[in-house]
């Protein structure tokens, strides 16, 4: 049983900090309505996920640790990103040697990070959220979320319980072809596979497109406004904490 | 140094970093003695010979069961017949086949040629796992037979047929056979290999029919 | 090195492979299909139980690495007893002369081949062939590339990128001696005309060259898994036999091999079991009145061995399913030529640099999306996401990451490992970028991202960062 009102340490992520703030307020509201008490550590900057992917491990380490330093005084680490959020529950453990005192705290800390909706089903119990958003939407499956971390169900089950309807579209769990440094190192893949998936998710006939996972979000959002597509692309915090009057991602503000 | 010595000496130097040569050695008597894995329920089923038939079917072959093998030269016959084939097999030096009355069935004995219509062999196992059977190659059943029948026939004794793999080696081993091949056969030939459409009768038999008796 | 990779234009391979109209149709019309079968076959055995012979696989694979050298002389003696030859090839190029040498002695003008990646890995149909002796593919697929002049695109299905009039037009012009005018319409059709084709020619060739797909320790036997019987007969009707094989594949006991067995045709085509599964021991006896007189089997190591004891390792695991190059998005975008060497998909971009080198298969670990779907799928469980960001470790250490990438990341560390300067830096550049970008919501173009913006927009930032907003106290 998790503590009444855990202390959370929100990491925003590197990417809505930067692109899409509106995630991170919608993060703080579902854990708010959630009960739990919210901080954001100063010190956060990036998990490092593109260090480790890159082979840099000495960089990936030395922001692995600044990471641990800054989240580990808390009850939770919470992220809208299965992705960052694997990179610090699987791969900071793989980081340190056995036997390094770092490696008990990369585990400590991996022990009790989650991604938003796992966290809100899965160690919150939450059942329904406050929202109502009857809309039609169709949910893409994130890779690192999915894989690493066994998020499928959950933020289907919450959005039902905002009375949103998912329809499935074909191939939801294979990947958008975001991939970190992958889409600008190899841009041709990349954008053949961005494009499959969003011919996919248009041919359901969602109103919208949602995922947990703002790279992919981003990646999805542009080939969907540059090939003149519409649905609307947004974060699916965004939809569960009922803060959808703000535009789409890669939509104006008129 | 020959490529042996070399890479034998490459892969004990590494391995040796692990655990001693010493080690390595009770570690693989102790697997030894107790090989394998973990057996599916589908290898575990209480009706062994009914799952082999639904499972054989499955796999494209076609089954029928006779009575006794006296009953073979008759349901060969008739199948023959029913697929428009001549009344000749293609058969080995097994006992079972040179005791029956074949009728009007012209047989011949002797291995696989360039074209051979039907062939006939007798399996020594079957597994209900998959709806395998298995034979064992040499002069009563050569191993040529499998392969070359545009037709392929297969008499199996319901007898056996084991559940799954592990029962199979176990009888095979307690039989004292020790073929040069071992052939699983599961259903007839295939290959997706034009146009990933699947089609039957790539290299090996068009069809496959397996006689259950018993 | 032995064939000549393309691996270094991987780019370049991956471009051609994008604006070729029929590849694209091929790899559309089958993306799904083994996807699906898997699953099925998954499914019917029960999730639970095939889970667990994939830990099963994985664990006895790891014993049969972990103790290789004891299993390997415990192999070479059945096969010995059986009456066998065992050749160890430390390379590609002793395999070449080895195989060569058989076939001299055979007096051999034909060879035959069952499908066999080991010697698609050695370049053995070129180097008979510079020899005089005339190698002749007998796998339907591996048949039609050997007519094109092309290498497999795919380890289980090996012509998976020729469409069905691609195939009617080489066996027009192969098949000369057939009537010109011959209907080729119906598939049916095409498979007859190759099964007679083909039919002849198992009994032209003096030696038979096949792969295996185990090895077995306890008996020496070879075993091979096809579904058309090519390879059966490839072995059973010239007067000798060659396997080739690399050295992992030994796996202790026959009741060992039915736990690869049962994992290896639900992961490659959804079967249950494959049509043929083949058990091979020593040359004929002498009571046998057919298979071969001579069995030959080159053990492979061609840069194995050194994989083992680091953490490439679990690769050697591989028992060559497929599975993970029919569940990859890259793969099913660019198919397996564009990979320029022998093994396509995630398994070849971890395999292939550990056999030709990281200096020539680099690329290959660095174009993945780290999806994880290949590892989701593998029977034995190989980390191979893991394994191709290992190899970017080992380029980021011999300083062969591009140089543009390793100046960007150094920028980017330098300023991540410093949260205030991290503020600053990113605020600034998202005020401005959000400015620009706010009343579209989205740039068509942006200097120095031209790789994302060539096919897709990018989507504008909102104003200010998070953190910024959150500090000056605005809350949900």
């Amino acid at each position: 049983m998790p503590p009444t009102n855990p202390r959370v340490a929100l990491f925003a992520t590197c990417l809505v900090d930067m692109f899409r703030p509106s995630v991170g307020f919608a993060t703080v509201k579902l854990l708010e309505e959630a009960g739990c008490e919210i901080h954001v550590p100063e010190a956060q900057t990036c998990c490092g996920q593109p260090a480790w992917n890159s082979g840099d491990r000495e960089t990936a380490r030395d922001i692995a640790k600044q990471v641990i330093v800054a989240f580990e005084g808390y009850d939770y680490t919470v992220l809208p990103s299965g992705s960052c959020g694997a990179t610090i529950a699987k791969d900071y453990p793989a980081m340190f040697d056995e036997g390094d005192p770092w490696r008990i705290r990369a585990e400590a800390l991996a022990r009790k990070t989650f991604e938003i909706t796992s966290f809100l089903t899965d160690v919150m119990g939450v059942e329904t959220v406050a929202a109502e958003v009857p809309r039609l939407v169709t949910y893409h499956d994130s890779c690192s979320g999915l894989r690493s971390l066994g998020v499928k169900a959950q933020p289907r089950k919450l959005l039902a319980s905002a009375g949103v309807s998912v329809r499935e579209m074909e191939e939801s769990e294979v990947c958008c072809g975001f991939g970190g440094t992958f889409c600008v190192k190899y841009p041709d893949i990349s954008n053949s596979m961005v494009n499959d998936k969003v011919t996919n998710a248009t041919a359901t006939g969602a109103e919208m497109l949602l995922a947990g996972d703002l790279g992919c979000l981003m990646n999805m959002a542009g080939k969907a406004s540059r090939d003149g597509k519409q649905i609307e692309v947004r974060h699916v915090v965004e939809v569960l904490a009922g803060m959808t009057d703000t535009p789409a991602i890669g939509e104006g503000q008129g | 140094m020959s490529g042996r010595d070399e890479i034998m000496q490459k892969l004990t130097r590494t391995l040796d970093q692990g655990d001693g040569r010493a080690a390595r050695q009770a570690a693989v008597r102790a697997h030894m003695a107790k090989p394998g894995g973990p057996v599916p329920s589908i290898a575990r089923e209480e009706d062994a010979v009914g799952a082999f038939i639904e499972r054989a079917i499955k796999a494209d072959a076609t089954v029928s069961r006779i009575a006794s093998a006296d009953d073979l030269p008759k349901a060969l016959a008739e199948e023959l017949r029913n697929r428009n084939l001549p009344a000749a097999i293609r058969h080995g030096a097994d006992p079972m086949f040179a005791g029956l009355d074949w009728g009007g069935l012209e047989t011949s004995v002797g291995i696989g040629r360039i074209e051979e219509p039907a062939t006939l062999s007798r399996a020594e196992f079957g597994v209900a796992e998959t709806g395998t059977c298995v034979l064992a190659s040499g002069a009563d059943n050569p191993v040529t037979l499998t392969f070359l029948g545009e037709t392929h026939f297969v008499v199996l004794d319901a007898g056996d047929i084991h559940k799954g793999y592990e029962d199979m080696w176990a009888a095979l081993r307690a039989r004292g056979l020790t073929p040069r091949t071992v052939n699983m056969v599961t259903g007839p030939s295939r290959s997706a290999d034009i146009g990933q459409q699947l089609q039957l009768g790539a290299h090996g038999p068009v069809a496959l029919h397996v006689f259950v008796i018993g | 090195m032995t064939v000549q990779s393309t691996t270094p234009q991987f780019k370049q391979n991956t471009k051609d492979a994008l604006k070729n109209a029929n590849l694209q149709t091929a790899l559309r019309d089958t993306r799904n299909g083994f996807v699906g079968k898997r699953a099925a076959a998954r499914e019917k055995m029960g999730v639970d139980e095939f889970e667990g012979l994939r830990d099963a696989a994985r664990d006895l694979k790891n014993h049969t690495l972990a103790n290789l050298d004891v299993y390997l002389e415990m192999y070479e003696e059945q096969v010995r007893a059986s009456g066998g030859h065992v050749h160890w090839a430390k390379t590609a190029e002793d395999a070449q002369r080895i195989v060569l040498d058989i076939c001299r002695k055979a007096d051999a003008k034909t060879v035959n081949k069952g499908k066999t990646m080991i010697s698609e890995e050695c370049g053995i149909n070129d180097f008979l062939a510079e020899n005089g002796i005339k190698p002749v593919e007998t796998d339907l697929g591996e048949y039609i590339i050997q007519l094109r002049g092309e290498h497999p695109s795919h380890i289980i299905a090996p012509a998976v990128h020729v469409t069905v009039p691609e195939v009617r037009d080489e066996f027009r012009k192969a098949h000369t001696h057939l009537d010109a005018d011959r209907n080729l319409d119906g598939l049916d059709t095409l498979l007859k005309e190759a099964r007679g084709v083909l039919r002849e020619k198992y009994f032209e060739a003096e030696v038979g060259i096949t792969g295996a797909n185990m090895l077995i320790a306890e008996t020496g036997q070879s075993i091979i898994v096809t579904n058309e019987g090519n390879g059966d007969l490839s072995q059973s009707l010239p007067r000798v036999h060659i396997v080739m094989a690399s050295l992992e594949k030994i796996v202790p006991t026959l009741e060992d091999s039915a736990t690869i067995l049962r994992v290896l045709a639900r992961s490659a085509t959804g079967q249950d079991m494959s049509v043929y599964t083949t058990f091979s021991s020593g040359p004929r006896r002498a009571t046998d009145p057919d298979g071969p007189e001579e069995y030959h089997v080159v053990l492979l190591d061609n840069g194995r061995t050194d994989m083992i004891g680091t953490e490439f390792q679990d690769m050697l695991r591989c028992i060559r399913c497929g599975a993970c190059i029919n569940h990859c998005p890259v793969y099913q975008t660019v198919g397996g030529h564009a990979y320029g060497w022998v093994y396509p998909g995630p398994m070849g971009s971890v395999l292939t640099p550990s056999l030709i080198g990281v200096e020539e298969g680099g690329q290959l670990p660095n174009a993945s999306t780290f999806c994880g779907r290949c590892e989701s799928v593998c029977p034995m469980r190989i980390p191979l996401p893991k394994m191709m960001r290992h190899w970017r470790e080992r380029e980021f250490e011999k300083n062969l990451t591009p140089s543009a990438m390793r100046y960007g990341l150094k920028a980017w560390a330098f300023v991540a490992k410093r949260p205030w300067l991290y503020r600053v830096k990113t605020r600034a550049a998202i005020m401005a970028l959000g400015l620009l970008g706010r009343r579209k919501g989205r740039f068509a173009a942006l200097p120095l991202a031209s790789g994302w913006t060539g096919g897709r927009d990018m989507p504008a930032p909102e104003g200010d960062t998070f953190m910024a907003q959150w500090k000056a106290g605005k809350r949900p």
